[in-house]
Order: C-alpha cells, then sequence, then structure tokens
C-alpha cells in the first residue's frame, strides 16, 4: 500500500466513520458526506495522472460535479429540516419511528 | 408540483436507471444510481409536512453514503487490479464493500433499518416507486457482481433480511411499514439464490414487484394506510377487497397463487445444492411473514365492522381513479402459476 492510497482511503474511512459514529447535527454529516467525495476526487485524479490515462481525465470533474449537485440537495434538506423541525439536531428526527 | 418539473423528474428517473443498466464502467454506473436518487428527492419532499422531509433527509443520508461506498471500493478496485470493469472487480475487499454497500441502497437486513421509515413518511404513489423502480438500477449491479462477492456474505445477508422481514412486520399497524418489512423478506429471498442461479433472482424480483404494486395501487385506491381503515374497505368496495387477500395471500406465498412459484423454485435449487438447513430457515422464516399477511386478510374481510348499516354496500360514487395497471398487475399478481414452466424458459 503505497502512501497515496494509504492517504485516500484513512480520509474516506474516517468520513465514514464520522458519518456513522457522530450523530448530532445534520450539518456535520453533510460535511462528512462531502469529506468522502473530495477524497473520491484526490483518489480518481492521481489514479488517472499516475497511469497517464488521459481518457480519464474528465472523470474527477463529472464526480465534482456530481458532489456539488449533492451537497446542494443536502443543504435544500437542512434548510427543509430546519424549517419543519425547528432545528437540525438529527436525535429530532425521530417521527417516523414506532 | 409544475408539470415540467415533474416531467423532467421523472424522466431522470428513467435516465439513472437506464443509464446504471447500460454501463460496464464502475464510474457511469456510479453516476446512474446518484441521478436516480437526486430525482426522487424533490419526488417525496413535495408535501411540506414534517414527516416528508424527515423521510427525504433519511432516504437522502443512505443513499448517499452507499453510492460513496460504492465508488470507494471501484476505485480501490482500480488502484490494485487496474480495472474499471463492472463483472471484473475481484479485489476481496472492494468485492465486500461493493455488496454491503448494494446491500445498504435496497435495504437488506443489518442495514434495512432505513427502509420502514423512509417508507412511511411517503405517499403511497412515491412509496409504490421507491419499492419498485428504485430497486432495479442496484440489482443490475449486484446480478453483475454476483459471481466474484464472498457466498458466505450474501448467505448472511439473504437469510438475515428474511428473517428480520418476518419478525419486523410482526408487531406493525402501518400498512406502508408492513409493506416494507415484506420487502425486506423478499429481498433476502432473492438474495440467497444469487449465487447459485442468478437467473430466479431476476424471477423473484419481478414477481415481487408485480406483486407490491398490486398493493400499493389497491391500498391508493381505497386510500388507506393504516390496518383498522381496512377494516372499513367490505361496505365500500368488495370485489377489490376480495382481490386484496387474495394478493396478500400471494405475497405471503400460498400455492395456487403467483408468489409461490419464486418460494418453490428457490426452495427446490437451495435443496439441489445440498443446503437442507438453509432451505428450511428460509422456508420457516416465510412463515413469520404469512403471520403478519394473515392479520392484514383477517381484519380485511373476515371481520364485519360494527355499525347498523346492515346492506351489502352502501350508496358510493364511482371512483375517478385509473384503475387499468391496478388490473393488469392483479391478474398477474394471482394467475401467474400454471405457467411456470413458461416463465422459467424467459428467465
Amino acid at each position: 500500500m503505497t502512501p497515496v492510497h494509504f492517504s485516500f482511503s484513512s480520509a474516506f474511512t474516517l468520513g465514514l466513520m464520522g458519518l456513522a459514529f457522530h450523530r448530532t447535527h445534520l450539518l456535520s454529516a453533510l460535511l462528512c458526506l462531502e469529506g468522502m467525495m473530495l477524497s473520491l476526487y484526490i483518489a480518481l485524479s492521481l489514479w488517472c495522472l499516475q497511469l497517464e490515462a488521459t481518457m480519464f481525465s474528465a472523470a474527477p470533474m463529472l464526480l465534482l460535479a456530481f458532489s456539488a449537485c449533492e451537497a446542494s440537495a443536502g443543504l435544500a434538506l437542512l434548510v427543509a429540516t430546519a424549517r419543519t423541525h425547528g432545528t437540525d439536531h438529527l436525535q429530532n428526527l425521530n417521527l417516523l419511528q414506532c | 408540483m409544475n408539470p415540467y418539473v415533474l416531467t423532467t423528474l421523472i424522466l431522470s428517473l428513467g435516465l439513472g436507471t437506464t443509464l446504471t443498466f447500460a454501463s460496464s464502467h464502475w464510474l457511469l454506473a456510479w453516476m446512474g444510481l446518484e441521478i436516480n436518487t437526486m430525482a426522487i428527492i424533490p419526488l417525496m419532499a413535495q408535501q411540506h409536512h414534517p414527516r416528508a422531509t424527515e423521510a427525504t433527509t433519511k432516504y437522502f443520508l443512505t443513499q448517499a453514503t452507499a453510492a460513496a461506498m460504492i465508488l470507494f471500493a471501484s476505485t480501490m478496485n482500480a488502484w490494485t487490479m487496474g480495472d474499471w470493469n463492472i463483472n471484473q472487480i475481484s479485489h476481496p475487499l472492494a468485492t465486500t464493500t461493493v455488496t454491503l454497500a448494494l446491500a445498504l441502497k435496497i435495504g437488506l437486513a443489518p442495514m434495512h433499518f432505513w427502509l420502514p421509515e423512509v417508507l412511511q413518511g411517503l405517499s403511497l404513489t412515491t412509496g409504490l416507486v421507491l419499492s419498485t423502480w428504485q430497486k432495479l438500477a442496484p440489482f443490475a449491479l449486484i446480478l453483475q457482481i454476483s459471481q466474484n462477492t464472498n457466498p458466505a456474505l450474501l448467505t448472511t445477508l439473504g437469510v438475515m433480511s428474511a428473517l428480520v422481514g418476518g419478525w419486523g412486520g410482526l408487531n406493525q399497524t402501518q400498512l406502508r411499514k408492513l409493506l416494507a418489512y415484506s420487502s425486506i423478506a423478499h429481498l433476502g429471498w432473492m438474495i440467497i439464490i444469487l449465487q447459485f442461479m442468478p437467473a430466479l433472482t431476476l424471477l423473484n424480483l419481478t414477481i415481487y414487484i408485480t406483486m407490491t404494486s398490486t398493493m400499493f395501487l389497491s391500498l391508493k385506491i381505497m386510500a388507506s394506510t393504516k390496518i383498522n381503515s381496512l377494516a372499513l374497505a367490505w361496505p365500500k368496495t368488495p370485489t377489490l377487497t376480495t382481490l386484496i387477500m387474495l394478493s396478500l395471500l400471494s405475497l405471503g406465498g400460498l400455492p395456487p397463487l403467483t408468489g409461490f412459484m419464486p418460494k418453490w423454485l428457490i426452495l427446490q435449487e437451495l435443496t439441489k445444492q445440498d443446503l437442507p438447513i438453509t432451505a428450511t430457515i428460509m422456508a420457516m422464516s416465510a412463515l413469520l411473514s404469512l403471520f403478519f399477511y394473515l392479520r392484514l386478510c383477517y381484519t380485511t374481510t373476515l371481520t364485519t365492522f360494527p355499525n347498523t348499516n346492515n346492506t351489502t354496500s352502501p350508496w358510493r360514487l364511482k371512483s375517478t381513479q385509473i384503475t387499468l395497471p391496478l388490473t393488469i398487475t392483479i391478474i398477474l399478481t394471482l394467475m401467474l402459476l400454471p405457467i411456470t414452466p413458461a416463465i422459467t424458459t424467459m428467465f
């Protein structure tokens, strides 16, 4: 495992762990998702730099575009949650449990 | 909702699934899944009440996490093996991560907790889309990687889903949650046979989609979301109530109906593969599911509502809802078992 490989996989794993176990605010969950997507961006761009795969060089941009869409959808949901529940605490999202 | 926006969203739903079907590259498959998620989120959140917003938030978080995990695993596979092909994924860590991520996407048992809550917060139409159309794209990927995944992991996921789907539905009174648990149990049946005969997975998925469409469409016609409102259905729509009872028994998998066919073929294949214990556990878990289907049948058709109205059916307006899709799916739900040989040759 090269240092590059280790760094982006540990960044992704840290983001995933944060998303899974640090469940207080919706905003921090969205930030963890964004961190995961950015580590994936670094992984993809370093992959096509290292292998000199010019065919693949549009892929990190596509990933970035999609992750921007995802982040904006997440922020819109954050606003919607703040308007309906009055807070962005994840433990307040408990209307549907029974 | 604005008709232009609605058209765009529905076309995007179609585009996402088609993109995932047509791609052999992991990045394109991931883009298809993301388009699918992005397209259904406005449809889920279009009613502005708190339950819809909460369900949308939960759905968004799980699906975004699962999609990121899929792309991470395929990137790891590309770094170690140098290959982006979907059916060539071979690194064991990558295949396990992809299988778990796809299980999270469709709601298999250890990762199923979002599914009943999300389905409970949606309208019946969106719930229909969520439990039928949204399953197709992940299943296309699961079928393509099925030869490279860990068999023990698939068996664990399948058995746990069938058991959890049975146990979880026992204490529910909300119909959408019941349908969510029934979905989990059926997905368990699909996953348990995946490593031995992927054609049967596809057959089971098709039949499950038909049966659950019948349930959602008929619940939509009667506008009922709880068991106690189903008890009022008999004086309202007697024919549909009878057919709902038969559809429920078909979902439970009783012999003269369609739902028996996939269970029969799967149990036969498991026995052929010399796995009698797995087959027994799956058959017993079907009994748990059958219990709550039978309870629904009991409240729907076998109880009379305690009122003084003794006429067989009261005066009522003719419904203006479109019933053609319900008619087709209800026929398929009830009558496909005699042509089982013709159907097995199709898959």
